[in-house]
């Protein structure tokens, strides 16, 4: 009877698998521990108490997907900031590398350059700004009990700084990558390309961890409401 | 009501020492003289949460009966709360109670 209660208890919080497999052993622990101090020497009217006092899972899971949406949602606040410093060091080093190499885009591109380098700075330090902004609203904020209408409001405020710090980063990315294009323009291919190019990978693939992470929390942010529902 | 101070009574129930889940739920049955039975599944995320703000730290040992058991235990930040919520409340019973003092009892209808 237990352990159907616990698969179920398992399968309710399968939005979180590490969350599900704590769970499941701290309350694996927690219904033996009263079937043993149950005074009934009835074994299967003890585990039927036992459950009974414990509650319904689905219940139990949508109070725990509260609380796993906040730990996300934090998680998330933090992968801006780290997110956004990646890039940051990314773009110093290949700065550096065509610097050491003295690879400059030529002459009749710099002025494309130049203005193509003023998005890429204004839009990246946009970036910083929302992104350490988003990081601090949420980590100042309680962890709530309930799914109430005040954290909706928080979650969509985190969200739309988010979804903003975002966007300035990708416009940076896909601008560091025009920088670079109209830096290898012309030139002849060599081994040097590949520092730049991977550089440009390791920013585009750091764009998209980010998006990835937003995209994931407004998904948990749904199916927690879902679950709230039902 | 009880909903609102599940935080205060849980860091409460951990003030003596570490526990884990079950003899928490046993110490609030105790302490509060088994006035507040709580469903004791609400326990749990209530835990989860507090350790998630740092009022409270866990670590899993392995229990006599041989089960993993993860017990709970205050932090200094979850003792300082724990203070804080006591001085509330104690402020808050006392302006209760003065209210009550001076009330006449209510009249049963007719």
């Amino acid at each position: 009877m237990i352990s159907a209660y616990l698969e179920s208890l398992a399968g309710a919080l399968s939005f979180d698998r590490s969350l599900s497999r704590c769970v499941r052993h701290e309350v694996e622990d927690h219904l033996w521990e009263a079937v043993a101090a149950d005074p009934t020497s009835d074994r299967l009217e003890a585990e039927r108490r036992a459950i009974a006092n414990f509650g319904d899972p689905h219940v139990i899971a949508a109070q725990f997907a509260v609380v796993s949406l906040a730990k996300q949602t934090r998680r998330v606040g933090a992968a801006v900031v780290l997110v956004v410093a990646g890039v940051f060091i990314v773009m110093k080093a290949r700065i550096e590398w065509y610097a050491a190499t003295q690879w400059a885009i030529s002459d009749d591109l710099k002025a494309v350059g130049a203005i193509v380098g003023s998005i890429d700075r204004y839009s990246f330090w946009l970036s910083v700004i929302i992104g350490i902004g988003a990081a601090a609203y949420i980590s100042g904020r309680r962890i709530p009990q309930a799914f109430h209408p005040a954290y909706r409001a928080q979650l969509g405020r985190f969200f739309l700084l988010c979804a903003a710090a975002t966007a300035a980063l990708v416009v940076s990315v896909i601008s560091d990558g025009v920088l670079t294009a109209l830096r290898l323009f012309g030139t002849e291919l060599c081994v040097g390309f590949l520092v730049p190019i991977f550089s440009m990978a390791i920013e585009i693939a750091c764009a998209g961890v980010l998006v990835f992470q937003i995209r994931s929390l407004t998904q948990r942010a749904t199916s927690t409401a879902a679950l709230l529902k039902t | 009501m009880l909903k609102g101070h599940l935080d205060m009574i849980v860091l409460a129930a951990l003030a003596a020492g570490p526990a884990h889940g079950y003899a928490v739920i046993e110490e609030i049955r105790r302490k509060s003289r088994q006035a507040f039975d709580l469903p004791e599944g609400t326990i749990y995320p209530a835990l989860h949460r507090l350790e998630q703000a740092g009022l409270l730290a866990s670590r899993w040992v392995t229990a006599e009966s041989g089960r993993r058991r993860r017990v709970y235990a205050l932090t200094r930040r979850g003792e300082r709360a724990l203070v804080g919520h006591r001085a509330v409340w104690q402020q808050f019973s006392g302006a209760i109670g003065a209210l009550l003092a001076g009330t006449p009892p209510a009249r049963k209808p007719a």
